[in-house]
């Protein structure tokens, strides 16, 4: 093994190739931490930011010790975080387009909860150069490079079959060459997560995990381009090449790209687009219909709110935020079955896993990342509990007419990122 | 001498069909381009599908209003969707990634929203195939794998020498064998570019935008068919010029391209939206409160307004003092979204501008965006739209400010409603899709570098064919 090790190395080309790949691979997990700091930071920045500017609306609007209610929930925005967890940077996943930081008030909620994030489209379409990418992509590429001439360049050399006839068992010799081959690509894929984790001290689980996934990938393909570049008239090396390129061609770009397509025409979404407009018509056409219309089925909702003082003038805050709501109410079912097909999709996905290695790869890293759609689901429900849990606060306010006092202001929740 | 140039590609052409695979290959990248049309196709409908539905619902949504209060309208607001360009078939561009929806509504910029990479699988991080994809990863690769051998091969044998003997000049047979390489794929390329021809007949600018995508991608592969040829010139094993050509390849295809975006983002990262509409927010505060009676800018616009109508209180205005209030304060707040959107805009640039220095060392992501530029999808265009879309909130909100100054009376300003006709005929252009144009900087930047592709490969190819 060690002589095997020595041979491989003394090749310029192939210590080029590991180096590189171990130079790259750091260059990927530097790259996915340097993304997700900067997340870091800007919700930090925000955070700060959020306590000085509601300190700030206070000390602007409040007087006697007594603000309207109606206008906090209509100008005080409150921020959501949507805060990466410390081994995010493995896989950056949708963490390149979806909002890490959003503005809700107490309006409906459904009009505030799809806003767009101002990354660089360009750069959200080439996709991140993180450890996932690096791993799914590449590995199997200097498999190719290690492994397609195994037995083909000894045949060049016609050292073949002198090799075979001279080694009492010519298995343990092939099988001493491949393992010290995937030794190699592993240990060149594995080091630089092992070191950037040391380094930050990050937390010991995913790290098992992700050491994991990325031996047993390394291991698969080892173990298939060894076979091919092992069966008996495998003797051309170039044919090989030429074979195991196609092999990972088909693996990595076209059955997952085939896969999407027919997810995505099994499981048809319905456009987020049509939600906004059903939820700007239910909002807008509420101002023309009579009061009682909204009301009614507002109170059949929150009963204890119905015997509260009838609205008889033009405009009260209580009728304008119970049709906020009443919007959200009516969108409901809608916005469920999105949900769950955008879940069938991600569970469907996990089964394909099973049968496309590359897929299950990349499902699995961002499982450890939370950067998958699973998990921008949750932080949507985090969300709405909290948009609940404001309107909650708010409506004795709005609707028994309390007094809301600058301790009434201060007890607003907070959004707190609970989920890792 | 021409004819010696065709007897050498038709030589190797004969090599290739006999040695099979190539002809294989040459199968198989027909039947992925035919996949890749097909899954493009699937998705362009998809998107032109949701604009078509939103556009007229949105249309139909606006019409139907009834009589309403002005500023309601204005708070009812207007949807906009992107317009999409017939060529997207070939290159989907930022379509998933930049939104296509656009809100506008009185007093607020908003973005523009759902993309659907958003909520994307795991799947949805694979590259999607494309035919433009075919072009500027499967071409080359496909190129590397049928012509490694070409020289290589007979230089081994043998051949090489002999023809050299016998005095064929090394010119004719490099020209000969790129040729031989390049006119397949280039049939291709011809084919690709007629059948989307015939197919988006009458689109807006479409020959301009298919010659142009046209030529970049004949300058790429053509480049590619020259960087082979010096390769396998310049290799003595079959397996070295092979191996050269597919890092090649990776460097050039996946690489750099996403490592240079990345680079990009690192290095110039982009401000969260929200504190953006947050630092406008906070400017508009210090421009003027049209609620504050104290307020200096206000105060001057009040006494402007009470000397051109020659009245000395807002209640003997003949108009109604609120509606230009609200224009007044429409101006003040668009001017500073807009200057806001600038900002934005000029970060992005300043990321586009650093990829663009480095852009040489990739012609994949040169070749890439002129795709996107001609099929209308990249960052130019995207621009452009949300410039129209911010334009056209202008205008039709100031109009509705202007119905609320003339046609509703102030001293009954909450329950006047003002007919439904007025919407009808409410200013709302259509928003049409960019010219070309836009994107000539990131075109011209691209060109450049593909020309340079042409250039270096091709003078390393002439070095190499002098040596022997």
């Amino acid at each position: 093994m060690k002589q095997e090790l020595i041979l491989l190395l003394k090749q310029r080309s192939i210590l080029i190739l590991l180096l590189l790949n171990l130079l790259l691979t750091g260059f990927s997990l530097f790259n996915g931490w340097q993304n997700i700091s900067h997340i870091q930071a800007q919700i930090g920045h925000a955070k700060q930011q959020e306590i000085l500017r509601k300190q700030d609306y206070l000390k602007q609007h409040n007087q006697h010790d007594s603000l309207d209610v109606g206008e906090v929930g209509y100008y005080v925005f409150h921020n959501v975080y949507h805060t990466p967890g410390e081994w995010s940077f493995i896989a950056l996943g949708n963490w390149l387009v979806t909002p890490y930081l959003q503005r809700i008030r107490l309006l409906g909620l459904q009009g505030q909860l799809y806003d767009g994030e101002s990354h660089h489209p360009e750069y959200v379409m080439l996709g991140g150069f993180d450890y996932a990418f690096w791993l799914v992509f590449f590995a199997p590429l200097v498999c190719i490079v290690l492994l397609h001439d195994l037995k083909a360049s000894e045949h060049q050399a016609q050292r073949l079959l002198f090799l075979q006839s001279l080694s009492a068992q010519p298995t343990r010799f092939w099988w001493q060459r491949v393992v010290s081959r995937w030794l190699l690509i592993a240990l060149t894929f594995s080091l630089p997560v092992i070191g950037f984790t040391t380094i930050h001290g990050f937390s010991l689980t995913p790290l098992l995990q992700v050491l994991m996934i990325t031996l047993l990938y390394t291991l698969l393909w080892t173990g298939l381009y060894a076979a091919f570049s092992l069966r008996t008239r495998a003797l051309d090396a170039n044919l090989n090449a030429l074979a195991l390129t196609s092999l990972w061609l088909l693996s990595c770009i076209v059955l997952p790209n085939l896969a999407q397509l027919w997810l995505h025409h099994r499981y048809p979404v319905q456009d987020g687009s049509q939600i906004a407009l059903q939820h700007r018509q239910a909002v807008h056409s509420a101002w023309d219909l009579p009061k009682t219309d909204t009301l009614t089925p507002f109170y059949a909702l929150y009963p204890q709110w119905q015997d509260t003082a009838p609205v008889t003038g033009r405009f009260h805050w209580k009728w304008y935020y119970a049709f906020q709501h009443m919007a959200d109410v009516k969108l409901a079912p809608q916005v469920a079955a999105r949900e769950q097909t955008l879940m069938q999709r991600d569970q469907l996905t996990g089964m394909l896993g099973y049968f496309l290695p590359a897929v299950w790869v990349q499902r699995s890293l961002e499982n450890i990342a939370h950067s998958n759609v699973s998990d921008l689901l949750a932080h949507r429900q985090r969300i709405t509990a909290f948009h609940t849990q404001l309107r909650h606060e708010a409506y004795p306010y709005l609707f028994a007419e309390k007094q809301f006092t600058t301790e009434s202001f201060g007890n607003m929740p907070v959004f707190e990122n609970t989920n890792k | 001498m021409t004819s010696l140039v065709w007897k050498i590609a038709i030589n190797e052409w004969r090599r290739l069909w006999h040695a099979r695979i190539p002809a294989l290959l040459m199968l198989v990248l027909v039947v992925l381009w035919a996949i890749a049309a097909l899954a493009a196709h699937h998705h362009w409908q998809d998107h032109a599908n949701t604009v078509a539905e939103v556009t007229q619902r949105s249309q139909q949504d606006w019409q139907s209003q009834p009589d309403r209060h002005p500023h309601r309208v204005s708070h009812f607001g207007d949807f906009v969707a992107k317009p999409l360009h017939p060529l997207s078939v070939i290159e989907p561009g930022i379509i998933d990634q930049s939104g296509h929806l656009v809100y506008l509504e009185a007093h607020r910029l908003n973005s523009a929203n759902f993309n659907p990479a958003t909520e994307a699988t795991s799947l949805g991080r694979f590259p999607l195939i494309t035919p433009a994809m075919i072009v500027q990863w499967w071409m080359p690769l496909f190129l590397i794998m049928i012509a490694y051998a070409t020289i290589t091969a007979e230089k081994m044998t043998g051949i090489l020498a002999f023809m050299r003997g016998n005095g064929t000049p090394v010119w004719a047979i490099a020209t000969g064998k790129w040729l031989a390489l390049f006119l397949p794929f280039f049939t291709l390329l011809c084919l690709q570019a007629s059948l989307t021809l015939a197919w988006s007949w009458g689109s807006d600018q479409v020959l301009l935008r298919l010659s142009l995508m046209l030529l970049a991608q004949a300058m790429y592969i053509a480049g590619w068919c020259l960087l082979v040829l010096a390769v396998s010139w310049f290799s003595k094993q079959l397996h070295g010029a092979l191996l050269t050509l597919l890092l090649c390849w990776v460097c050039i295809c996946i690489i750099f391209p996403r490592g240079l975006a990345n680079l990009a983002q690192m290095t110039y990262p982009t401000q969260p939206r929200t504190e953006a509409e947050h630092h406008a927010e906070i400017k508009l505060k210090t421009l003027g409160d049209s609620h504050n009676p104290d307020d200096p800018h206000f105060a001057a616009f009040k006494a402007g307004i009470l000397k051109k109508y020659q009245v000395t209180s807002v209640e003997d205005l003949p108009v109604n003092y609120k509606g230009l209030l609200m224009q007044e304060g429409e101006r003040l707040t668009t001017d500073v979204y807009r200057e806001q959107q600038a900002l934005h805009n000029a970060q992005l640039n300043r990321q586009n501008i650093s990829i663009r220095h480095w852009l040489w060392l990739t012609p994949a992501l040169a070749l890439q965006y002129v795709q996107m530029a001609s099929s209308g999808n990249d960052l130019a265009h995207h621009q452009a739209f949300i410039r129209q879309a911010e334009s056209r909130r202008y205008q039709l909100i100031q109009y509705l400010n202007q119905i609320h100054t003339m046609k509703v009376d102030q001293h009954h300003d909450h329950d006047t409603r003002v007919s439904a006709d007025f919407w009808k005929k409410a200013p709302r252009p259509v928003v049409t899709l960019a010219p070309v144009s836009v994107s000539r900087h990131s075109v011209e930047a691209a060109l450049l570098v593909l020309l340079g592709w042409l250039l270096i490969p091709g003078v390393l190819l002439i070095k190499v064919a002098k040596r022997t």
